[in-house]
């Protein structure tokens, strides 16, 4: 896994820096400006009910975590989902490994 | 773009659902032998950097706003297996991990941005290269990605017959607001696919 990778070294910074910098973007400008999507917007229209908090499973929602200010929490949790993608990515490498 | 519990008529979210499964049936069957270690490096990367970009939402004051998906671009980077493969990392990675997206909901979240904006974003590109370049190609086709995911999605949430058929006002809505501003999108992705053709041509699905 590490040495096929390791060709993307410089990809794999840029995606460190996009998640040190996500926070700016995904939380601080996101609540100055009331950040909502279309999806938002057509969903108010017609009334759909977002039931995702109370079908929650998950303690980092909304790439929030627990204990953490939304800043930090928003990178940590980007960290996390980067590392979630890599162990996936680790299985897909077995798999053509094997064929 | 994602779709969260409860927006989903139970029909809906089963037919989306099969229609998710059989494509990924059918990709994983068109990738074959073709998923050697170094393309499935390629795909973890690209899914690690969609999903990192996704996190920068753009904050447009007043109005409506939106994130990066990149349906388009794993499609014209990876074709419309390997790319479908790198969005459903992106996207169980932040159903699961996260609840961004609802589990009802998946199945249409795939059906979007894993394959209808790949497909478009791949299409698009291999169609319009010759004639117009590769940064026009792949803006058109990372903005009609997003903009075709968006009437897709209008769409699913709007044929409900348990909340109301609202599709005179869901799809014009998603439709409208994506094109608009799935203009962001197109320029990343051509950004994007000129830059990668510049340094790594190899990367390029043929």
């Amino acid at each position: 896994m590490m040495e096929p990778l390791a060709r993307y070294r410089r990809a794999l910074l840029i995606i460190v820096v996009l998640v040190l910098v996500s926070p700016v973007f995904g939380v601080i400008l996101a609540e100055m400006v009331g950040y909502h999507e279309p999806l938002d917007v057509a969903a108010e229209l017609v009334g759909l009910p977002d039931k995702s908090e109370e079908l929650n499973w998950t303690p980092f929602f909304d790439y929030t975590v627990p204990g953490l200010p939304d800043t930090v929490g928003y990178i940590v949790a980007g960290f996390i989902g980067i590392a979630a993608i890599l162990a996936l990515g680790a299985v897909l490498q077995r798999v053509a490994a094997r064929r | 773009m994602h779709i969260p519990d409860g927006f989903l008529d139970p029909y809906m979210s089963a037919a989306t659902y099969a229609a998710f499964l059989g494509y990924t049936a059918y990709s994983l069957r068109r990738i074959g032998g073709a998923l050697d270690p170094s393309r499935a490096s390629l795909v973890t990367v690209l899914a690690a950097g969609i999903f990192a970009a996704q996190m920068l939402n753009w904050p447009i004051p007043g109005g409506t706003s939106l994130h990066f998906v990149g349906g388009g671009l794993a499609g014209i980077l990876l074709g419309p297996y390997l790319g479908f493969l790198a969005m459903f990392m992106v996207l169980l990675v932040q159903t699961l991990v996260f609840h961004d997206g609802g589990i009802t909901a998946l199945g249409a979240n795939m059906l979007n941005m894993g394959i209808v904006a790949v497909l478009a974003g791949h299409y698009v590109y291999r169609g319009l290269r010759t004639r117009l370049g590769d940064f026009a190609a792949a803006f058109l086709g990372g903005w009609l990605s997003i903009t075709l995911a968006g009437l897709a999605a209008g769409l699913e949430i709007g044929f409900s017959p348990s909340f109301g058929y609202y599709i005179d006002v869901t799809v014009p809505v998603m439709t409208m607001w994506h094109a608009v501003l799935g203009v962001i999108e197109g320029l990343a992705t051509a950004l994007i696919v000129v830059r990668v053709k510049a340094v790594l041509p190899e990367v390029m699905e043929d």
